[in-house]
């Protein structure tokens, strides 16, 4: 499926042209310059009147040359080899004091007016909009501004790629492969690739490496972030869209925070986010907040107990954009960064011996949030094009996206300087459509503590991982202690993709490793160097116990439903980070357990409940990573077979697997005044409409549709979300 | 190493710029225009034959999807549906904007057939049903990111996505031909870049709405080709049908409406019949909703009745 890697010169151009050879033939058939019997002379149509498939005429079959699955030949690496770039961490977003921002965070959102670009859709000169993009009003507001007062302002920017002056790693350049941070930071793939144009990457801050930001529980923030995309929507390097949402990845915050896909703001304009970083269960559980275990780190050494539920911790976010039928591209297109949040029990220090720290390893130097053993990796498939600009074929998104250069943190096959100890990494899978399942070269164990970010009931020692899938996030102790200095381990891909649907197969580790597979992305992709013994004894532990699951056995199950995700004529994806097959909406509140249809949103389910969904798989050869906003979930059935020890914790993307089915039970609560659900897919039926619910609503049978927010550069409108006009 | 990374940064910086001077901004040209598009020749449900790059997409903003006639599933929403998209954008339709439905059974859907679903819908100028060469379509309807691999083995399988594309800009997008008609009108005019002339509601004026479930599913669901009292749309008007039919047949109907006319129910072939042939879709509710449902219409007829 793709062009092989020590493919001739010559066959690549051949590549290159074959798109456009084949357009100029259908072209000059349609013109009647040629004639099907020219073509048969030739020997490039079929007696069935094909074009022949070779040389990549023949846009139906995935040809051996140029239909890789990025519709474009294969990226050109300009001579570049594996494993000759150090892999740089993740650049620390600043932490101001909150009073830095200028204007002033506001509970609902801040509608002073400026004058407009008229470069803008939509836009006449003279015309004025609001500075902020957030939709105006109370229900908008950001929810418990004055319980959960911000602390910490973050300011951020969306732009196109340009030099980092001010790459902040967080750690020295000893635990960073050498890398010296004053240097300037370009934005390529590898020195030896050519610089990202601004319109052909666009990242948070406009920079590489990706965005670390930091938080820790019982401390606010305020994400303001600036959308400084080109005005002109054209500019667009050929994909991606210059309005944005961010979401917070599994953020347990107000729906106005969660980068909801039809909220979206413009250039010129800005967005707050409040995440309040609060335990789940703070309206009921621990609300006095009595228990150390529930608490965030101090900053000397001490907690600061806050309420809620201690077993509700969190550790790994990541933060993307969630722009409304644009989600894929923009994300492709670089706009995604990682949160760690600390707390009491992970708060990033493995020295602290309190009885609740779980010392993990992280580091020492800093009360909280030490980074220099506790390593974010972002994994992701890119393609570019003969300039090496970073390409995505907008109209190929039905089956997903698969391209053929593997990155981590946003460059390609990197090395990483390790020292003889136990280090941890929180792995995100940043891919469009692509699958990972990730072994040491060795074959030796790894410790896996965390799924999607939330540290497991136990350790689970694994010789490779279960399939990552997309926005799934693996936190994978490895401890090179057992290696000599000068010895090198590679993480290694064993998961082959011919297409976007599913991954095609899983290749032994020594399959992987030999390089037969026709997916470029299979083998290593990630080379540890061990280059030194610790300055310092290593004193992170991996406990027996981490973090026990909420006992939710004592809450009744208000409901039970079933999501069924499938391949039907009424659904498709537009969003391939989250990507399900098919619409998923909240199933009516009908006392029958129900097949849901996910053409429709109907009720949601009820403040303060506990309930039982069934994800399904409803065939078609398609595996479905579904997202659920909002509230984690644990899988208590996996269908075919017992949910392995990985799965066992708290997560927000559950796996379906082809054919396969899940059940989870999740608890609704902390917003509920007001609270939305919402299908992230184009092709649902009511696709900007929200729901909320009352605290009050005592089972009356009585939806509350909110007005669907419209947004404009003039300002954010609403119309009514369903047609009550006929037409 | 490290000394030796660093000085390959250095050569790189400086190999990177003579990069980019020979390979200019990588924005200049459009990728997605003629080169991409094929200049395939297709027939319109008035016989004229068009090609698809240069008669139907250069130059213009359109809005496409795929259906078939004899469509028992998705079709005859879509199509409805794009009928009422189409009256929102009134003087637009054919000016700014044209919409393109391109038929994936062409041998059925002839350029007759297809004028006469036209008419049925309602199809005004702007819209064109297109059918053509079978080669011709799928590579079309590949390109235009409307096709589908199970499309061979099963039409009822086909994309019911609307592209919406600005083909000089190089702009496309994926919509839903099912989506509510107002909010695709809302998206298209702020993808399209039209000024807004018709101002939506301020915060101030926009409540939630307080709906009762089959209220919700009439609006959501059943207005688009049925009215209360306001006489015939598409479908009849539903005043008074619950007096009118048996509660258990009415029931049926909307759940499975195909099945039914598929068992040669008589009232549903007459209903067929009656409505030029328009097929209500089976739009999957529960039998809870459907209780919903007719007893929201029940109530709204006796509303009136008083």
């Amino acid at each position: 499926m793709f062009l092989p890697s020590k493919a001739s010169k010559l066959r690549i151009k051949e590549a290159e042209n074959a798109r456009r050879n084949r357009q100029e033939i259908v072209k000059a058939l349609a013109d009647g310059q040629i004639t099907r019997r020219d073509l048969f002379k030739w020997g490039l149509f079929t007696t069935g009147g094909l074009l022949l498939w070779k040389h990549g005429l023949n846009p139906f079959v995935r040809s051996a040359y140029a239909s890789v699955p990025t519709g474009f030949p294969r990226s050109p690496l300009f001579g570049v080899q594996a494993f000759t770039q150090p892999m740089p961490r993740f650049d620390v977003l600043p932490r101001n004091a909150i009073a830095t921002l200028n204007p002033a965070p506001t509970a609902q959102a801040n509608q002073t007016q400026q004058v407009l670009n008229p470069a803008l859709e939509g836009v006449t000169p003279g015309d004025t909009g609001p500075i902020e993009g957030r939709p105006p009003g109370p229900i908008w507001a950001h929810q418990e501004f004055t319980r959960f007062p911000p602390v910490i302002a973050v300011p951020v920017s969306t732009e196109g790629a340009k030099v980092n002056t001010v790459y902040d790693p967080g750690v020295p350049s000893s635990l960073n492969s050498g890398i010296n941070a004053a240097t300037p930071f370009p934005p390529r793939f590898h020195p030896n690739l050519p610089d990202q144009g601004p319109l052909a990457l666009w990242t948070f801050n406009g920079t590489l490496p990706p965005k670390l930001l930091v938080g820790r529980y019982g401390e606010g923030i305020i994400f303001r972030h600036s959308n400084k995309l080109p005005f002109d929507i054209r500019q667009n390097g050929g994909f991606g869209i210059h309005t944005l949402s961010t979401h917070e990845h599994n953020g347990h915050h107000g729906a106005e925070n969660d980068g909801f896909t039809g909220a979206f703001f413009y250039p010129g304009q800005f967005y707050d986010y409040h995440y309040p970083i609060v335990l789940a269960g703070w309206r009921s559980i621990n609300t006095g907040a009595t228990d150390a275990r529930a608490g965030s780190p101090n900053g000397s050494g001490g907690i600061t107990k806050v309420p809620g539920d201690w077993k509700e911790t969190m550790s790994t976010h990541w933060f993307h954009d969630h722009m409304f039928s644009f989600t894929a591209q923009n994300v492709y297109k670089g706009d995604a960064g990682m949160f760690n949040i600390y707390s009491a029990l992970d708060r990033g220090n493995e020295a602290i011996n309190d009885g609740v720290n779980l010392r993990l390893p992280s580091g020492t130097a800093k009360d909280f949030g030490n980074l220099d053993y506790d390593v974010n990796l972002m994994l992701a498939d890119k393609a570019w094009d003969a300039n090496g600009q970073l390409h995505f074929d907008i109209f190929d998104t039905e089956s997903g996206f698969v391209a053929d250069v593997m990155t981590v943190n946003l460059v390609y096959r990197p090395f990483f300087e390790v020292e003889r100890r136990k280090y941890r990494f929180r792995i995100l899978n940043g891919a469009v459509s692509r699958f990972f399942k990730i072994s040491l070269s060795d074959a030796s164990p790894m410790i896996q503590i965390a799924n999607d970010g939330n540290l497991l009931p136990s350790p689970v020692v694994i010789t490779q991982t279960d399939e990552l899938g997309i926005a799934e996030r693996y936190d994978i102790v490895i401890d090179f202690s057992r290696y000599s200095i000068g010895q090198t381990v590679s993480m290694v891909n064993l998961l082959q993709h011919e297409d976007g649907k599913l991954p095609s197969s899983t290749l032994s580790l020594s399959q992987a490793l030999s390089g037969s597979s026709s997916d470029p992305c299979v083998g290593k992709f990630l080379e540890f160097r061990i280059v030194r013994d610790p300055a310092q004894p290593d004193v992170s532990q991996v406990p027996a116990t981490l973090i026990p699951n909420p006992d939710l056995s004592a809450i009744p199950v208000a409901r039970t439903r079933t999501f069924k995700f499938g391949d039907g004529a009424n659904q498709t994806t537009n969003d391939p980070v989250t990507s399900f097959r098919g619409p998923w909406g909240i199933g009516t509140d009908g006392g029958d357990k129900l097949d849901a249809d996910f053409g429709r949103i109907s009720a949601a389910p009820r403040f303060g409940t506990r309930e039982i969904w069934n994800l399904v798989n409803d065939g078609g050869g398609w595996d479905h990573p579904v997202h659920i906003h909002f509230e984690e979930g644990q899988i208590l059935n996996r269908g075919e077979g017992n949910v392995p020890a990985t799965e066992r914790g708290r997560k927000d993307v559950y796996r379906l697997r082809p054919s396969g089915s899940v059940t989870i039970t999740m608890q609704f609560r902390d917003f509920g005044g007001m609270f939305m659900e919402h299908c992230h897919n184009t092709l649902h039926e009511d696709n900007a409409m929200l729901l909320r619910w009352e605290i009050d609503d005592g089972g009356s049978p009585f939806l509350r549709p909110l007005p669907t927010p419209i947004p404009t550069p003039q300002g954010v409108r609403f119309q009514a979300p369903t047609q009550l006009n006929n037409i | 190493m490290r000394g030796g990374y660093r000085e390959s940064i250095t050569a790189a910086l400086l190999a990177s710029a003579m990069i980019s001077l020979h390979t200019g901004p990588a924005f200049a040209a459009n990728r997605w225009g003629a080169d991409y598009f094929p200049n395939v020749p297709l027939t319109t449900q008035d016989g004229a034959t068009v090609r698809l790059y240069d008669d139907l997409l250069k130059g213009r903003s359109v809005a496409i999807n795929v259906m078939y006639t004899s469509c028992k599933d998705e079709c005859p929403l879509e199509t409805a549906r794009l009928a009422q998209l189409q009256r929102l954008l009134g003087e637009r339709m054919g000016k700014d904007i044209f919409f393109y439905s391109i038929t994936i059974d062409p041998k059925r859907d002839t350029p007759k057939v297809l004028k006469a679903y036209a008419e049925k819908y309602g199809v005004g100028p702007g819209w064109l049903f297109l059918t053509g060469n079978e080669e011709d379509i799928k590579l079309a309807t590949k390109k235009l990111g409307l096709s589908r691999v199970r499309d061979s083995a099963s039409k009822d399988g086909h994309s019911a996505s609307l592209m919406v594309g600005n083909e000089p800009a190089g702009l496309w997008m994926r919509n839903s031909a099912v989506d509510n008609p107002q909010f695709l009108a809302t998206t298209i005019a702020n993808f399209l870049g039209w000024k807004n002339e018709a101002p939506r509601k301020s915060y101030a004026e926009a409540r939630p709405l307080v709906l009762d479930k089959g209220e919700y599913f009439f609006q959501s669901q059943c207005s688009v080709c049925h009215s209360i009292g306001q006489g015939d749309k598409m479908g009849p008007d539903l005043a008074g049908v619950t007096a009118r039919r048996d509660r258990a047949w009415l029931a049926r109907y909307i759940m499975m409406p195909d099945k039914l006319l598929a068992e040669g129910d008589p009232i549903a072939i007459a209903l067929f019949e009656k409505y030029q042939y328009a097929r209500m879709p089976n739009l999957r509710l529960s039998s809870d909703e459907v209780a919903a449902v007719l007893s929201y219409v029940e109530g709204r007829g006796d509303a009136r009745g008083r």
